[in-house]
């Protein structure tokens, strides 16, 4: 049973830290923005292509609207 | 696959057509070379590959910087709150983000993509706004500042957070607690655990649950009994009788506490997060207003902000600039873009005599204006106050809120009287356990959490179908209707104009004739052109005669094409083309699947009777109207509500904005007027009536699932609140009847998802 005397403490304590982390995140506007997460992860980092690439073209993808 | 027809040449960043020759990129002005030439010098070059939509051309705009609320924050930094418009695709967001975090001063730049809402922070000791703005601005991209700092419901979420947190270890110590009680535990560990309850549950009762307790006493100060007061009263009294207990050495309902004001706190979240939303459209619309307008008063000239403005003041009006009031314009001509209000893409031409709206932009020429309406009586504003109201206190009461009073004033003399009868029979500390557990088992978790979850499963069911449905109240209201009346364009025809018949010999001539020309049946022409093969050829002394046809020469002959009736255009001399719309393949099976829900389907269309009528019978309709005004159609609606009829109006068009407030839901599609499907209850991703349909059933699912969430929750509180009453209610049995409640709640109201079965539609950036 003496176990529970530093196990309690310790428990509460991490899941503090993690509650203040949480709060933290909240703060930081975390949360506020929930609608583009999922879109800002398609567009890829990939290396930008050397040479003429960054010319100016037109827009691919959508159709003609 | 190109955006671009093959002739004219575009313009490399906004795609203006562009008359040029030669091979090599080509600017519409100096400003669109510039905002290219801006892009590659900051090295964001990959915006040309990722964009999938022209940018805006760079415009001069002027910001009253000194109206912005910037917000300085504790370390030194500055925060403004900002709405950039002109967002076509993803890759602006990362286009306008990673310009501006190139300034090392700008220490953080979000963009949602979505509302166009934009957060910016910097240090102004390194760089300031007017300078960051101008780096935006020169991109094309409109910026405007917003009259708030963003709604945020922070607080609500530590809150959260933090119940969370110790409603989970709260149960765990009780659990440790409850074991005691069977296997023996030594007073002085009971002690620990105990102590160790009480503080973690005094914060939970007095700062998460602080929202309730506002609530609550505010609705008792102005007479009323809101479904917060038992939460509220439950929760005091819980952790009252929590100290008393744990001073007698015994076990209070400190578990049951933190877990009902982690899952209350959570369902009003949910509910939260879908109002801002909605305020936060409202207030990017009346970011689209400029905050200067310049007055001409006895040939002078005079910066006023558009609230001072008044009807008959005379504005003059120049490139790029936007319109501060509604107007008819005196002299000068141009043209403008009013992409927001009517849904048009082309740029319309005006001149004098012609009325302008607030909120559009002169893209060509100049003009002065002659105000008409200024101020709150702007359609622009009025559309944002209809915005902003709707959703809020006009909503009507859910089913849970007009059941609130009863409910709270049954709980509490039920409490009062079982306490009493106790304290009478068996003493005062008798009658305190059990108004306690009556308090406890009776606070209403499962009716507040009911309404918001299934609204919650109701909405994305009926998004994964294709319907964003505004709020819970439309909602509920979508449930209830019982006819279904639909506008022509759009929703039962493929909403774009087609050449449907006519000689390839008339087609090419008329194609080469409207190879420059932006009008929607030059393209329609064009692209028959291309679909059947034909070369465009060469066009000679184009002249557009507006509202007449195009003159010009082709293979050396000189060719008028005009106007020949509804869907008709000539080439004089030569022969007819035929533009209509085709009527979409599902649409015969969609309006038969809404009849077998029990719905009666009409259409009420602006188009000519004829064309109305020959559509409605190949979709299978048979109650139509045609030539309907946007103020017939309000009446006509009206006057089926009148009748007792609940009525779902599918619009798309700039005046459909009354008939779709009139209706008890109004649906707008996607692609409609933004104004159309601001004023809408409900918006179709998808085009056709499939998500009509898949929306309806989804609101009803969750309008059944609700009743029984609703009928469960009360005989439950029904049951513990006699089993109280009987004094075999103690601190483990409240807390395995709450989970046993809550967890039959969530079951029922996830039931229009599970209906829906798998992920039906994919889901679309």
């Amino acid at each position: 049973m003496t176990a529970l005397l530093w196990l309690l403490p310790l428990a509460l304590a991490l899941g503090g830290v993690f509650t203040a982390l949480f709060v933290l995140a909240a703060r930081d506007g975390q949360f506020d923005d929930l609608d583009d997460a999922p879109l800002r992860m398609l567009q890829d980092d990939g290396p930008q292509h050397p040479g003429g690439a960054g010319r100016p073209a037109p827009p691919s993808g959508r159709d003609e609207g | 696959m190109s955006a671009v027809a093959p002739a004219p040449r575009a313009c490399a960043w906004c795609g203006t057509p562009v008359e040029a020759a030669g091979d090599g990129l080509v600017w519409c002005c100096p400003g669109c070379e510039g905002a290219a030439a801006l892009v590659s010098g900051a090295g964001l070059e990959r915006f040309f590959q990722d964009r999938t939509a022209w940018a805006p051309r760079p415009e001069t705009a002027e910001i009253a910087w000194e109206r912005l609320p910037v917000r300085t924050r504790p370390d030194g930094s500055c925060e403004a709150a900002l709405h950039v418009d002109g967002l076509s695709c993803l890759a602006c967001v990362a286009l306008v983000e990673g310009l501006l975090g190139q300034d090392l001063g700008v220490l953080e730049a979000h963009v949602n993509h979505a509302t166009g809402r934009t957060r910016l922070a910097w240090d102004p000791t390194k760089t300031d706004l007017p300078r960051l703005a101008d780096r935006v601005t020169r991109l094309g991209y409109g910026l405007r500042p917003l009259a708030s700092p963003p709604l945020v419901q922070a607080a609500l979420l530590w809150r959260l957070g933090f119940a969370a947190f110790a409603g989970a270890n709260l149960m765990l110590v009780h659990a440790a607690l409850y074991l005691g009680w069977f296997e023996g535990m030594a007073p002085g560990w009971a002690k620990l655990l105990q102590w160790t309850a009480l503080a973690l549950a005094t914060p939970v009762a007095w700062w998460a649950a602080s929202p309730f307790h506002a609530r609550a006493w505010a609705g008792l100060r102005a007479g009323v009994l809101h479904m917060d007061l038992p939460i509220s009263l439950a929760v005091g009294v819980t952790w009252l009788h929590g100290v008393w207990a744990t001073l007698q050495g015994q076990e209070g309902y400190f578990d049951s506490l933190g877990m009902l004001v982690a899952l209350l706190l959570a369902g009003r979240w949910l509910e939260g997060r879908a109002r801002r939303q909605r305020a936060s459209a409202a207030e990017v619309l009346a970011a689209r207003l400029p905050t200067v307008a310049r007055r001409q008063v006895d040939g002078a000239e005079e910066r006023v902000a558009p609230e001072a403005l008044r009807a008959g003041d005379r504005l003059d009006v120049g490139l790029g600039e936007v319109f501060a009031a509604d107007a008819r314009v005196v002299t000068g001509s141009g043209r403008i873009h009013q992409a927001l209000l009517t849904g048009e893409a082309e740029p319309v031409a005006v001149g004098p005599g012609d009325r302008v709206l607030a909120g559009t932009t002169l893209v060509a020429g100049h003009v002065a204006v002659a105000v008409e309406r200024a101020g709150t009586a702007t359609l622009l504003r009025r559309m944002e106050a209809a915005l902003a109201g709707a959703g809020g206190e006009a909503e009507e009461a859910s089913p849970t809120e007009r059941l609130a009073p009863a409910f709270t004033a049954t709980t509490l003399v039920v409490a009062t009287l079982g306490g009493a009868a106790w304290a009478w029979a068996s003493g005062p500390a008798a009658g305190l356990q059990v108004a306690v557990a009556v308090l406890v088992v009776a606070c209403p978790c499962a009716l507040a959490l009911g309404g918001p979850l299934s609204a919650l499963a109701g909405t994305a069911a009926a998004a994964r179908g294709g319907l964003l449905v505004r709020s819970a109240g439309a909602l509920r209201r979508l449930a209830t209707v019982d006819r279904v009346v639909l506008d022509k364009t759009g929703t039962l025809t493929c909403g774009r104009l087609r050449v449907t018949g006519g000689s390839d010999r008339v087609l090419r001539v008329a194609a080469g004739l409207e190879r420059a020309s932006v009008h929607p049946i030059a393209r329609a022409v064009r692209d028959a052109a291309r679909d059947r093969g034909l070369a465009l050829p060469a066009a000679e002394d184009l002249v557009e005669r507006p509202g007449l046809g195009i003159d010009g020469r082709v293979d050396g002959r000189a060719w008028q094409l005009r106007a020949a009736g509804p869907g008709r255009v000539q080439v004089v001399g030569l022969g007819e083309l035929v533009l209509g719309d085709r009527l979409r393949t599902e649409a015969p099976a969609t309006v038969a699947a809404l009849r077998a829900e029990g719905l009666a389907v009409a259409m009420l269309s602006g188009d000519h009777a004829e064309v109305a009528e020959r559509v409605a019978a190949a979709a299978g309709i048979d109650e139509v109207v045609g030539a309907a005004s946007p103020e017939d159609k309000q009446a006509r609606i009206a006057a089926a509500q009148a009748l007792g009829h609940r009525v779902l109006f599918v619009g798309d068009g700039v005046n459909d904005g009354p008939a779709l407030t009139e209706a008890a839901v109004g649906v707008a599609m996607r692609d409609g007027a933004p104004s159309s499907v601001l004023a809408a209850d409900a918006v179709a991703l998808d085009d056709g009536l499939a998500p009509v349909l898949a929306g309806l059933r989804a609101a009803r699912s969750a309008a059944a699932s609700s009743r029984l969430a609703l009928r469960g929750a009360l005989v439950y509180n029904a049951v513990a609140v006699a089993l109280a009453l009987t004094g075999r209610v103690d601190p483990l049995v409240a807390a395995l009847w709450m989970p046993l409640s809550n967890g039959w709640v969530l079951w029922v109201c996830g039931r229009p998802l599970r209906e829906q079965g798998p992920l039906t539609r994919d889901s679309r950036p």
